[in-house]
């Protein structure tokens, strides 16, 4: 489970060969679920409270003891916690994620209904935050010193911006004083705006920082001197050559960016309704559906491995520097 | 307002329309009258925001709460209904009849009415959905406590049902008027839980036609809907098209999507937002408070330091609670002095034992041993600290509610009590009570009826079933309460059930074992264009089986 700390400086160390690479990061993506899995079980089978009470009650309902019983019996709840916990390791090797009781379908299936709405958001969010973050670097890198430092104000504001305060302004500016976009989700491009925005946002402000510093450096390099020797404008320079240097911090910081809008989702699908694996999350932690949360903590785990993996596939492929070197 | 009060008041405005006219023209709008205006228009898509959460089951036989009987009660209709005052009128069954000795009951059914899966409604029908409700397999709570003196249901031809009890049951009408025991398809009924929770079959104005989860379930129009209660208005129902039923859980999007138009109805209505809607004249509040217990703090009489009745006094005299209430509800809820809602005809109110009195507050701990104070203020016996564990939980009280349990824990501070109040999700509040690891708790309970006091205060209810749960909150433990109650639910005379249900409530508030809040609140605020919309006067759900649309 570690982070990809973007390096810039060459590595000290020759990186292990290429199947060697794939075989440890293939261990640690299966040690990564496991651990997922395994945290997520317990930590919610340790707080107090009655699971079968849960499935039964909801507000304002009571449950009778032969219902009580009954449920337990059904879901394995009389096993001993270690049993329960081993039963389910032995079906998830199977690939059986379980049946949710909360959704009375099985957790595959939920999740399969979920994962599309939560994937759209979570890529559109990441599109739009690497559009706002260059748009807004690029306009400071013209603009000069003092729209430097708004450019790099906004992006310390954005990054610090919570997603439930953020979804609640634009609300109330987009849908409730400008009237032009709805302020919960509705089928259509139009629903997913405000969303996709709210997670976009503070998620842009912390790109823009990474790359700003990269751009930094970048810009004293000796090829920008010749650039503007050449008579380019900022601008171009900006364009064609700073960016691509700021963006490699940046890209492998996606795989990172990845997983927190999907943590983000939880809060942002809850505000605007929208449907998605943030919401199924947040209902099944308080509905204790240890199934449906183990499931869902999972497939994030995994989409956000596959997410690294991808992106050290593509820094090893931009960056000559982290490549073996073949004899 | 509450349904009951709303309903009159639609007479009302016909009385006097002249006045009502002058007098809406000069107050602000956002009144809770929605007089139809002219014909009811036919079509239109209706969408409706609930705050609660997604049912996981769309079967209110299953488990069996609010969130639930929301819903179904566009889709499901029970044997029997109230009207506006109380009174059980026909529904799917046109008539009942009581043995002499209250050992059974006899309905006679609606001979024209048909599931939407084509399955005819008759006696077999309602034989396979009580044994629905009380197969344990199903794993209904509510609708099974609702049902648990029938012992079995006999078809005494295909029109004519015969339930027979273990004991009379005075309540066993007001339970069958309830959604959770709604009558479904028999025949939907045999497929499997997971099939039936998607999809549930009634006789309903509005089918299950589709449940896109997380997001919304879709109703659309019964087109051979026949069975309307018998004081529905309208002809030709329901009049939508569909419903289209949406998820929001955040108070303040769901009001900005009533605002923009996105829904047209909102249910949970915080009291800030029902202020703020007020003077909107393209927004109306329907007000309907739900039956059963009202809300109310009850206090742990099981253990120190609430075995001690002055204990208990002394607590209920040091916090003012309307204070609390008018400056936190904004005006939307009322305060009650009765165990029961107000919308409870035999709910008896006592305002003289809940005024704030911290001299006698003071004297009575005294008298009560906790004469000293430790250096932060608070009463001491025998070196211990008078402290009060007060479980609260967010799923259930809403946030104005958690502010008057901070108001009151600042109150009883200067008397002398230490309140802890513990935030709890759900399954840790339940896991707190089956402890007994609580002084004051507070949790609502809707049951049509005051029947509802046999299930809170009887002994019995102390019994902590094998599950941990019990409803006696406060440990009520009073061998007169219990008798009084156990007459009432089996007596066949009105004037005796409601002189021994009064009896009964005065114990129970005289034992200074509750302090009434307010009625178990239930507002949903809804667009102008939508007319007739209103509670069923059984627990309190909208129905729009008589809405419609206006252009």
């Amino acid at each position: 489970m570690t982070l990809p700390v973007p390096t810039t400086g060459a590595r000290r160390r020759p990186a292990p060969g290429n199947r060697r690479w794939l075989l440890l990061r293939a261990g640690g993506v299966v040690f990564v679920l496991w651990a997922a899995a395994t945290i997520t079980f317990f930590a919610l089978r340790l707080v107090p409270g009655d699971p079968a009470q849960a499935i039964l009650g909801g507000p304002g309902s009571q449950a009778g003891p032969e219902a009580l019983e009954q449920v337990r019996r059904e879901y394995g709840l009389d096993q001993p916690l270690v049993v329960q916990y081993l039963t389910y390791l032995g079906r998830l090797l199977t690939g059986d994620l379980g049946q949710s009781y909360s959704l009375h379908e099985p957790v595959a299936t939920a999740i399969g209904e979920q994962f599309g709405a939560t994937l759209t958001l979570a890529l559109c969010s990441l599109a739009l935050a690497w559009a706002l973050a260059c748009a807004l670097a690029a306009w400071s890198v013209r603009g000069g010193r003092v729209a430097w430092a708004i450019g790099s104000g906004l992006e310390l504001v954005a990054a610090a911006v919570p997603h439930f305060w953020l979804a609640t302004v634009l609300i109330l500016f987009f849908s409730l004083t400008l009237g032009v976009l709805p302020p919960v989700s509705v089928p259509g491009p139009l629903g997913i705006v405000l969303p996709a925005l709210t997670l976009a946002i503070p998620l842009a402000g912390f790109l823009g920082q990474v790359m700003r510093e990269s751009l930094l450096t970048a810009m004293e390099s000796p090829f920008v001197t010749t650039a503007r020797a050449r008579g380019e404008s900022e601008v171009r320079i900006f364009w064609r050559h700073t960016l691509r240097h700021a963006a490699i911090p940046a890209v492998g910081l996606s795989g990172w960016a990845f997983g927190s809008l999907i943590s983000g989702a939880v809060v942002v699908e809850a505000v605007f309704a929208r449907q998605g694996l943030g919401r199924s999350l947040l209902s099944a932690v308080q509905l204790r559906d240890v199934t449906l949360v183990t499931g869902i903590v999972l497939v994030v785990a995994l989409a956000y491995t596959v997410m690294t993996l991808l992106t050290d596939l593509a820094d090893r492929a931009i960056d000559p520097r982290t490549r073996a070197v073949t004899q | 307002m509450p349904s009951r009060r709303f309903s009159r008041s639609r007479a009302a405005v016909v009385l006097a329309a002249a006045v009502v006219l002058l007098v809406t023209a000069c107050s602000p709008g956002g009144g809770s009258t929605s007089e139809p205006t002219g014909e009811p228009v036919t079509g239109g898509t209706l969408t409706y925001a609930s705050g609660d959460a997604e049912p996981s089951c769309l079967d209110p036989h299953v488990g069996g709460n609010y969130p639930q009987a929301l819903i179904a009660t566009q889709y499901l209709e029970s044997l029997v209904s109230l009207d506006e005052d109380g009174e059980v009128i026909p529904w799917l069954a046109t008539e009942w009849q009581e043995s002499d000795d209250g050992m059974a009951w006899e309905f006679t059914l609606r001979e024209d009415v048909t599931f939407t899966d084509g399955t005819p409604f008759d006696a077999e029908a309602v034989a396979a959905n009580i044994a629905h409700v009380q197969d344990p397999a199903t794993a209904s709570s509510t609708g099974y406590l609702a049902l648990a003196k029938v012992e079995d249901v006999v078809a005494v031809d295909d029109h004519t049902v015969r339930l027979e009890l273990s004991a009379p049951d005075s309540a066993l009408l007001e339970s069958l008027s309830q959604v959770w025991v709604a009558m479904e398809s028999p025949k939907a009924l045999e497929r499997s839980q997971d099939e039936n929770c998607a999809a549930p079959v009634g006789t309903g104005p509005f089918v299950v036609d589709g449940w896109e989860r997380q997001d919304s379930v879709t109703l659309v129009r019964n087109e051979d809907y026949t069975s309307p209660p018998a004081d529905a208005e309208g002809t030709n129902l329901p009049y939508l098209d569909s419903i289209v039923w949406r998820f929001i859980p955040d108070s303040a999007s769901r009001y900005a999507a009533l605002q923009s138009g996105e829904v047209q109805v909102i249910d949970n209505a915080q009291p800030d937002t029902i202020q703020s809607a007020e003077p909107d004249e393209a927004i109306e509040e329907l007000d309907a408070p739900r039956p059963g217990a009202a809300n109310r703090i009850e206090l742990n009489s099981s253990k120190a330091p609430f075995d001690d009745e002055r204990v208990r006094e002394a607590f209920i005299r040091s916090v003012n609670v309307d204070e609390g209430i008018e400056g936190l509800f904004f005006g939307t809820a009322e305060r009650s002095y009765s165990p029961l809602s107000s919308v409870e005809p035999l709910g008896l109110s006592l305002p003289e034992l809940f005024t704030v009195d911290t001299d006698a507050a003071a004297s009575l701990l005294d008298e009560a041993g906790w004469a000293e104070r430790d250096a932060e203020g608070y009463r001491v016996k025998d070196g211990e600290r008078l402290t009060l564990d007060f479980p609260v939980s967010t799923n259930q009280s809403i946030p104005a509610e958690q502010s008057l349990f901070e108001q009151i824990q600042a109150d009883a501070k200067t008397a002398g009590f230490e309140i802890k109040l513990h935030p709890l999700d759900l399954s840790s509040w339940y896991g707190a009570l089956a402890e007994n690891d609580y002084d004051l708790v507070s949790a609502p309970y809707t049951k049509v009826g005051p029947d509802v006091l046999r299930i809170l205060y009887h002994s019995a209810s102390i019994e902590p079933a094998p599950s941990g749960y019990f409803a006696n909150l406060a440990q009520v433990d009073d061998p007169a309460v219990d008798d009084l109650l156990t007459r009432a639910s089996t007596t066949s005379n009105p004037d005796d059930r409601e002189s021994l249900y009064e009896q009964a409530q005065r114990v129970i508030l005289e034992g200074y074992y509750i302090l009434p809040l307010y009625d178990q609140q239930n507002h949903f605020l809804y667009s102008s264009t939508v007319q007739g919309l209103r509670a069923m006067p059984t627990v309190s759900t909208p129905t729009f089986a008589e809405a419609w649309l206006a252009s």
